[in-house]
């Protein structure tokens, strides 16, 4: 196991860059997601690190080797891919010792490690089979344990959730998660769902057009995105992003919302000075759906920085745990969280509070965050 | 009423199908007719072919056509038979085979996995190869053979068909294997694997129908070639089609159309086996990458 850091790493497609100087350091033992919509270079950033791709120009280091003229096999790393890879004409055990068998490791030794392996994912009885003979699931472990057996410095998943249906893939996250919890490995995984990133990570790096946007902990990309591309893509339901005007009155500053056909809705700024030197020009306001909420459950929520407003409820979605409602504000719907068990049905108005304790605002022309 | 009616379109499709099997029949007939007369007169003694019917049983059976065909028929000018033929065929079609086969899926390896600047080129050209007729390269292959001291042997002649088949070979492997994962390939470079190893513990072992398909078409097309013996071979590596043709063709004596057809069948037989042994693959292998899974 071993720490793992991205210098300044480029990488150029005849004259299309697609990697624009990536800087990401992991400690021993972290989780590092790469997150991004298609085509954000979160892949070629993983092979690069693989070394199934070379870079143009950067540094990779695990531990404190620098391993970016070494082949693939002697970065001492381990990858499971997307389409988990398992060699066809090998059985379960085979395709688990494959990598040992080319490293001249003697056969007993082999066989005790597969064991182990196999114990740790529970695949023992499958050791027989054929790849052509399992369930997605199963090859999906298979495929892990291919990797675990190598017990290498760090691990790479390419995505290795999405070729399984919705339910075995929230299993296999967990699982993945309880098994970096008991082996402690350094692992980069790639992925485009933000919701495997928040669940997993101990660091997330938010990649766009090759270039990272936001390198962070899940609570801190969450909750202070560093522009309005990593506040829209991280949550779902995604951020509402309110254009809102900063005004001041009464001697403090509030943040005026325009409402459709209503009366504006004006929010307090509490302790968010920052935003004076915004006074009168117009800014995007984030707030995250559990942010505006109905009376009962924001009531342990800082008073203070809560406005209540009445709003039209255009749709009511109910999802179980939650009930999320759409209204219209500032020409954008806004969704609101609320309890399950609020009662509210489309065309009607309700109280809605809004908490201003998690607002965040955005500079339009830059989309940098502001405050 | 709508009950009849029913009865009157089983009916017409009842008579529909019959047409078809009686169509289809014919054909059978035509396509299976001279076989049937190449294997009927060829259990024949000379004199009831001459005497009777073509398409007639024999009266008398005898396997002495068949026993002169092999080994005491006159070929040329010895009385040797097909038989040192037959082996002189096997000695060059099994090398040719299996050398062109195993070149052609390096070469898919290759162009498809290990892709360098203007590999589309080269497999162009490797592909074009397969559209120069025989004729064509007739006159350099006897200087090329020539100048390598290998004009008249069994080993220039593997040589030959071996050039000549790399084309067809390296296009079948690289269509197979373009359809290949990547990374299959690229896990197996993480464990470890050499270019080498690659090739013969992850790729060769799931080329089944592929291989197939290439060596029943090298097979077929070594065995039945007669230019390229005719032109380049010497009395010790005349093949089986060249022997052939001089057996029928031989001037003195009567004609011995029994002989002639024991002769053609035993020649033809190799290829049949190697169908009826593996034909099954062929189609597979043929409709292989069409349909995923």
């Amino acid at each position: 196991m071993a720490s793992l850091k991205l210098q300044n790493i480029r990488k150029q497609y005849n004259k299309l860059e697609v990697l624009k100087g990536i800087d990401i350091e992991i400690e021993d033992g972290g989780f590092l997601v790469l997150v991004g919509p298609s085509g954000c270079g979160k892949s070629t950033l993983l092979n690069c690190i693989a070394g199934l791709e070379d870079t143009s120009s950067g540094d990779i280091k695990i531990g404190d080797k620098s391993v970016v003229d070494l082949h693939p096999s002697q970065r001492d790393i381990a990858m499971v891919f997307q389409s988990y890879a398992l060699y066809p004409n090998m059985n379960v055990a085979q395709n688990i010792a494959f990598g040992m068998e080319m490293r001249g490791i003697a056969k007993a030794e082999r066989e005790a490690a597969i064991a182990r392996v196999a114990e740790t994912l529970q695949i023992t009885e499958l050791l027989k089979r054929k790849p052509s003979q399992l369930s997605g699931g199963q090859r999906q472990r298979v495929a892990m344990g291919r990797a675990l057996v190598r017990d290498p410095q760090v691990f790479l998943f390419d995505e290795p959730l999405s070729n399984l249906d919705a339910k075995l893939r929230v299993d296999m996250r967990t699982e993945i998660k309880k098994l970096h919890q008991t082996m402690g490995t350094t692992i980069v995984y790639v992925t485009h769902d933000q919701i495997e990133a928040l669940t997993l990570a101990t660091k997330i790096a938010v990649l766009k057009f090759g270039e990272l946007q936001q390198f962070g902990t899940p609570k801190e990309i969450y909750d202070q995105p560093k522009n309005l591309f990593v506040a829209e893509f991280m949550g779902s339901p995604s951020m509402n992003l309110m254009r809102a005007r900063i005004e001041e009155a009464d001697g403090a500053l509030v943040a005026k919302v325009e409402a459709d056909g209503d009366e504006a809705l004006v929010l307090p700024l509490v302790g968010q000075e920052a935003l004076a030197a915004h006074k009168g020009k117009e800014v995007i306001l984030g707030l995250r759906p559990e942010a505006i909420t109905d009376q009962a459950s924001a009531s342990g929520q800082d008073q203070e920085r809560v406005l209540l407003k009445t709003c039209k409820i255009n749709v009511v979605e109910p999802a179980g745990s939650d009930t999320f409602v759409t209204t219209s504000l500032g020409g954008k719907e806004v969704i609101a969280r609320l309890g399950a068990d609020a009662v509210v049905s489309a065309g009607e108005s309700m109280p809605l509070a809004f908490n201003m304790a998690k607002a965040v605002f955005f500079d339009p022309s830059s989309e940098q965050r502001i405050g | 009423m709508s009950q009849s009616r029913s009865t009157q379109s089983s009916n017409r499709r009842v008579w529909l199908r019959a047409l078809l099997y009686a169509v289809l029949l014919v054909f059978v007939v035509y396509y299976l007719l001279p076989l049937y007369v190449m294997l009927v007169n060829s259990f024949k003694p000379l004199d009831e072919i001459r005497g009777g019917n073509m398409l007639a049983l024999p009266d008398l059976w005898t396997l002495e056509p068949w026993k002169a065909a092999w080994s005491s028929a006159q070929i040329g000018v010895q009385p040797t038979g097909l038989k040192p033929y037959f082996f002189n065929s096997i000695m060059m079609v099994v090398p040719a085979v299996a050398l062109s086969t195993l070149l052609g899926a390096v070469n898919g390896y290759v162009l498809t996995k290990w892709q360098f600047p203007g590999h589309g080129l080269i497999f162009a050209m490797i592909l074009l190869a397969c559209f120069i007729p025989f004729q064509i390269v007739l006159i350099p292959m006897a200087r090329v053979l020539g100048i390598l001291g290998l004009a008249g042997s069994t080993p220039g002649l593997v040589l030959v068909h071996l050039v000549y088949g790399l084309g067809f070979t390296t296009l079948f492997f690289r269509n197979y294997y373009a359809a290949f994962p990547t990374e299959l390939v690229r896990a197996a470079q993480m464990d470890g694997a050499n270019f080498f190893q690659v090739f013969w513990r992850i790729l060769l072992p799931s080329s089944g129908p592929i291989i197939v398909v290439t060596v029943i078409w090298q097979f077929t097309n070594i065995w039945n070639d007669f230019l390229f013996g005719a032109s380049f071979a010497d009395f010790d590596s005349i093949p089986m089609t060249v022997a052939l043709n001089n057996l029928v063709n031989s001037s003195t004596g009567v004609k011995e159309y029994n002989v002639h057809f024991a002769g053609a069948i035993l020649a033809a037989l190799p290829t049949l086996v190697v169908y009826v042994v593996s034909g099954r693959y062929f189609v597979r292998g043929l409709m292989a990458g069409a349909v995923k899974g």
